[in-house]
């Protein structure tokens, strides 16, 4: 007080400045900080919020107001050439909880007991779930019917004992379902928990797939009870569209079939692939990458695949784990490359034709082995020489030296601009994921040696999908077409969203030059030297080869790892298929693509092109082994059965002691061969009579015929039955017992001559 | 105590009241309410405003705050108290009742002589600790415990520590007016108070009281007279822990401890993404509201979103409904209610009424900014609700009291217009 006073008295300045005075300055400084730093702060972060953030934010807040209702699209349908259903999606539901309605611990623990049970689920994640303070917690997703009536009984239950309402939601969902399993499921592909499509064409064309979500903006769907207010604004879900394949399941499951059976006989380590295409549009007609796995289960591996893992460190399973499934997902027919060995010739005998620098009077010397500068020479499979050939004997004799010699005649700069020419060089744009590229020398830039050993397919590498596009140039006139697997896609009313035309890249060589390939392919299956291929009835064009695996640790029981394919196709005067079989490391008896490839080629084919209603012309030779199918002749007389069954050129046995035929064997339709043994039964003791099977592999068509016959078997005759045929393959297995009659299918292979 | 007589032989008596410390008899002697002659006087030219008026701008804006607050408490609770309730109308009703209660007590605090509350502040301040340690040994459900049940309603004791504590600076300003330089008159006492107050509010746990009993007991000091180099070290110091805490990368961890405090639109784990939903949902339906807003009543994030909608973050419906226009506006009257409650209050006839008016109506301005950068989230999200929006009904019957406190002082003021 004092000292106040006496400023104030000494100074006017700190007079100025007494209590009341600096009450008032520090009162608008106050204010100043209030009003203007605070306000001012809090108007500035407010328009900052609305003016420059609003829009993501408020898209953010549709957004969670939206995603909490979303009416789940129902994905599209992946149906075949004919329409049937290779996918589609069920109703299923989705539960989801809104825990903030929770009233007590007891209502938490009374749903997370019921929901765990219903669902089998464990108790703890779901009583944890139920401590969320949120509106939407999923508890699981592609509930079914059955569960759903469950819940739905629960949720009542839980209104009456518990008072406990808004709490569980059932909201719909769709679960996919692919009807055929494992059917080209390398090419369909499977979709993950949100239904987004992961591999194949669910992957690739998942935005046509996949729909557009439907919405419901209300408060009433945020939480589930009745809503007294008008708030709600819906979009419908919009279905995904249906998708078409090229793909003709029966061809498909042809190919898989014999696939399947090429990788058990030949003890096959790193799967199998086959390409069926249709030649003048380049439509895929079936690729098959076996084994392949079931869609519907697509996180299961093989047997052998765990076993495999479990004999690994228990900290390295998780990563072979995740490196199995990812190799059993591979389609291997886009994926992965490999050298195409002799297949290959067919490109460089159709560029050495092309350029003129080849006729039919060119000769071409095979001493067993060429050298070419300073290398090592290299060797011919025949290392004692073709010696002098023409150039069709040289194509029939896959001989290599004669190869390096047509090489050397076209050129190297011109055969690297026919490789590019035949699309090695460019993906071949199929509608396919994960497609990989060929590996050449950079540029086409190669020494005398890479080149003399590329000119038969050797040191570099390319994809099977690759392979058969280049064959179907050779065989349709020389067009590179584009291969796809989508022809048309529908939206869910059937209208046509997209269709698919073929796309013809170039023509890379003349009509004259494809014709002459035709031949000169057909002569090579049919007659030459080599029947490798040869289907009867059809002019089949193909080509073997055996290419070595260069680089990788040796697998297979051989002193190398092989490659086995096969390509070819038919009719050769007239091509529309062209199929590529193709089996990475055989490890069995043999690894020559002759061997291995073309058997399951020609089971194939001799299925395949009767239902692609291409019509066969017999030979007189072949026709003696053409199947009949057999009548119906049950509820006959015996006598009225015998005639019926001989005017159907069938031989008959009686057994029994009764006047009519009270059963048959082989049975109405059976496939057997033409002057086949019908057995008629006409009491049923006579039925109990059996026939142990003979061998019947190993012979020739009219071998087996007579011992057939000789046991009273039928035979079904599939694949070579001209006089080279041999049989490799018998439907029912020596020993086994069986009626008297009974079919037994034997699948013949051309003479196993080596000449790849 | 010379000094004093013979200025107040020369000084216009209101010069003497700001400067002096006004004991009981003094305010007595003098007649606080001014000279009956003059008082009937005033009654014949004007019942507000003037004389033994209350301030009538200040109680109209009183008045029109409370109506747009409770409107909009209407419509933000619309949705939630149909769900929580089965009634949209449950938190409406209550509060409007609240809201009668509060205006019975602001018309009679604003006819009570203020100046009678000199003698009890330290009292009140008591009664304060009081309820704050009551509160603690209370059972509670979830280990918060803030709320002390009183049958009808709760009362929070940080809101009384709120008004005990700028009740107690009030009375400790004007009565040591002229010893507030000493640290010992101002800083010790500042730091027992705050300290032992934070202390209790920490158990609680309510560190958003203790926040704004803090910046109460700045602000009560600063304008007592306290030296602003005390200030100036303080204000240092908060700083320099700040960015300590920064530069250690403490403040980032503070923060995500902090209830996720500036992450709302991030997500990083599903606990955090939990933790922040109010925040988050506070921001979209900011976001939503963009210039002019959806519209009275079409608040989208009310619907179940923005969990209780009509408490801490009503202003963030506010927002969406009305835009940031409307919400510029409501900001507008808020600081206009500032503006003029300082203001009457620096006219108050002493020193006592001048520093409970400055406090009270400060203690406002900085709730209503507090809690838009809560909801904004620019601060932790710490429950601090906003003054005369906000659902509750302790605290609506104590600000609609600490109002009637106001014009009580107004009245007091406006004998200087005469």
């Amino acid at each position: 007080m004092e000292k106040s006073n006496k400023s104030m008295n000494n100074s006017r300045k700190y007079a100025a400045k007494g209590p009341n005075q600096r009450l008032r300055q520090r009162t608008a400084i106050l204010i100043l900080l209030i009003l203007i730093m605070g306000f001012g702060a809090a108007i500035l972060r407010l328009s900052y919020l609305t003016l420059v953030q609003g829009k993501s934010l408020q898209e953010s807040a549709v957004d969670q107001q939206l995603a909490d209702t979303t009416i789940s699209a129902k994905r599209g349908s992946i149906y075949d050439k004919n329409g049937k259903v290779l996918a589609e999606s069920a109703s299923v539901w989705q539960v989801v909880m809104a825990p903030v309605n929770f009233e007590n611990d007891e209502q938490r623990k009374a749903v997370a007991e019921g929901l765990s049970e219903i669902l089998d689920l464990e108790y703890e994640d779901v009583y944890e779930k139920t401590q969320q303070k949120s509106y939407y917690v999923i508890v699981k997703r592609k509930v079914e019917a059955e569960a759903r009536e469950k819940i739905l009984k629960f949720i009542d239950k839980l209104s009456e004992d518990y008072d406990c309402d808004g709490v569980i939601n059932l909201l719909d969902d769709y679960k996919r379902y692919y009807p055929q399993n494992d059917l080209a499921s390398c090419v369909i592909g499977f979709t993950g928990s949100d239904d987004q499509g992961l591999e194949g064409v669910e992957y690739q064309y998942d935005k046509y797939l996949a729909g557009t979500p439907g919405r419901i903006i209300t408060a009433h769907n945020a939480r589930g009870t009745d809503m007294p207010f008008q708030y709600e604004q819906n979009v419908d879900s919009e279905d995904g569209n249906n998708i078409y394949l090229t793909i003709d399941s029966t061809v498909q499951s042809i190919c898989e079939k014999y696939m399947k059976q090429g990788i058990i006989e030949n003890n096959v380590l790193n799967r199998g692939v086959c390409i069926a295409m249709d030649v003048n549009t380049g439509a895929i007609l079936a690729m098959v990458t076996v084994d392949g796995y079931n869609l519907n289960d697509p996180y299961t591996l093989s047997a052998k695949d765990k076993q495999k893992i479990s004999s690994q460190p228990k900290d390295k399973r998780a990563e072979a784990e995740s490196a199995a499934l990812s190799a059993m997902w591979r389609n291997k027919a886009i994926t992965d490359t490999y050298m195409p060995g002799s297949v290959f010739k067919m490109c460089t005998a159709s560029m050495a034709l092309e350029e003129g620098v080849v006729d039919d009077t060119t000769r071409f010397y095979c001493s067993g082995s060429m050298k070419i500068a300073d290398a090592k020479p290299i060797h011919c499979h025949n290392t004692a020489g073709h010696n002098s050939q023409s150039f069709v004997r040289a194509i029939c004799n896959s001989c290599n030296p004669a190869f390096i010699q047509i090489g050397q005649l076209v050129g190297k700069d011109k055969f690297y601009q026919y490789y590019q020419g035949f699309g090695f060089s460019d993906k071949t744009g199929i509608d396919l994921p994960g497609e990989a590229e060929d590996t050449f020398w950079k540029d086409g830039k190669m020494n005398d040696v890479d080149f003399a050993v590329a000119s038969f397919g050797q040191n570099f590498s390319i994809t099977p999908i690759q392979m058969i596009t280049a064959s179907a140039a050779v065989a349709n006139g020389g067009y590179v077409l584009q291969p796809y697997v989508v022809s048309k896609i529908t939206d869910s009313k059937g209208n046509v969203v997209k269709s698919v035309e073929k796309k013809v890249k170039r023509q890379v060589i003349s009509k004259e030059t494809s014709d002459k390939m035709n031949e000169i392919l057909a002569y090579n299956t049919a007659t030459a030297g080599t029947t490798a291929g040869y289907v009867a009835g059809y002019k089949v064009a193909g080509k073997t080869g055996t290419s070595e695996k260069i680089g990788s640790k040796v697998q297979s029981s051989f002193s190398e790892d092989y490659i086995a394919s096969f390509c070819g196709y038919a009719p050769a005067d007239d091509p529309q298929i062209a199929m590529l079989v193709f089996f990475d490391t055989p490890s069995g008896d043999a690894y020559y693509g002759s061997q291995v490839s073309a058997p399951v080629f020609i089971n194939i084919m001799t299925e395949v092109l009767p239902y692609l209603e291409i019509k066969a012309e017999y030979t007189e030779n072949e026709l003696e082994y053409v199947d009949s199918s057999a009548g119906d002749y049950v509820g006959l007389t015996v006598s009225e059965a015998k005639q019926a069954a001989e005017s159907d050129g069938f031989t008959t046995t009686v057994k029994g002691e009764g006047d009519k035929v009270i059963s048959q064997i082989p049975s109405v339709s059976s496939k057997i061969q033409t002057g086949g043994n019908i057995v008629l039964y006409t009491d049923d003791t006579s039925k109990s009579e059996t026939i142990i099977v003979p061998n019947l592999v190993g012979y020739t068509p009219s071998e087996v015929n007579s011992v057939a016959s000789a046991y009273g078997l039928n035979v079904s005759f599939m694949g070579a039955t001209n006089a080279q045929g041999i049989s490799t393959n018998q439907g029912i297995s020596e020993g086994t017992s069986v009626s008297p009659g009974t079919v037994i299918t034997v699948s013949f292979a051309s003479s196993t001559t080596i000449n790849d | 105590m010379a000094p004093y007589k013979k200025m107040m032989l020369k000084a216009d008596i209101n010069k003497i009241y700001d400067d002096e410390y006004y004991s009981e008899q003094k305010i007595k002697d003098e007649k606080f309410f001014v000279r009956p002659s003059r008082q009937r006087k005033m009654k014949k030219t004007k019942w507000f405003s003037l004389g033994m008026g209350i301030d009538l701008p200040f109680c109209i804006i009183i008045l029109v705050l409370l109506t747009i607050g409770t409107i909009m408490m209407f419509s933000a609770s619309y949705a939630y108290s149909y769900y929580k309730n089965g009634d949209s109308y449950f938190y409406l009703l209550r509060q409007l009742m609240f809201v009668g209660l509060g205006l019975l007590g602001m018309a009679a605090l604003s006819v009570f002589n203020y100046n009678k509350l000199h003698r009890i502040a330290p009292i009140i301040l008591g009664i304060a600790y009081l309820c704050l340690m009551i509160v603690l040994i209370l059972p509670s459900s979830d280990g918060v415990k803030r709320w002390i049940p009183l049958g009808l309603f709760n009362i929070q004791p940080s809101e009384i520590a709120k008004f005990g504590i700028i009740l107690f600076f009030a009375h400790w300003g004007s009565k040591y007016y002229n010893k507030m330089q000493f640290a010992r008159y101002s800083v010790i006492p500042g730091i027992a108070i705050f300290g032992s107050t934070a202390l209790l509010l920490f158990l609680e746990p309510h560190y958003s009281g203790i926040v704004i009993i803090g910046m109460l007991t700045v602000l009560m000091l600063y304008i007592g007279g306290m030296k602003t180099k005390y200030l100036a070290v303080g204000l240092v110091a908060l700083v320099g822990i700040v960015l300590l805490l920064a530069i250690t990368g403490g403040l980032s961890y503070a923060m995500s401890r902090m209830d996720g405090w500036g992450q709302a639109l991030e997500y990083t784990t599903e606990d955090m993404w939990q933790t922040t939903w109010q925040t988050r949902n506070s921001l979209y339906a900011i976001g939503s509201g963009g210039l002019w807003g959806l519209g009275l009543g079409q608040s989208r994030q009310k619907y179940l979103y923005l969990p209780e909608p009509q408490n801490d973050f009503i202003f963030a419906i506010v927002v969406e409904e009305l835009g940031l226009i409307g919400a510029a506006m409501i900001l507008l009257i808020f600081a206009l209610l500032v503006w003029r409650g300082i203001t009457l209050s620096l006219r108050a006839k002493d020193k006592f009424g001048k520093l409970l008016g400055i406090g009270l109506t400060s203690q406002i301005g900085i709730q209503v900014v507090l809690n838009i950068l809560v909801i904004t989230d620019w601060l932790p999200n710490t429950g601090i609700s906003l003054p005369f929006f906000s659902y509750g009904g302790s605290s609506l019957i104590m600000l609609l009291a600490q109002m009637g406190i106001v014009l009580s002082i107004s009245r007091t003021a406006n004998i200087e217009r005469q």
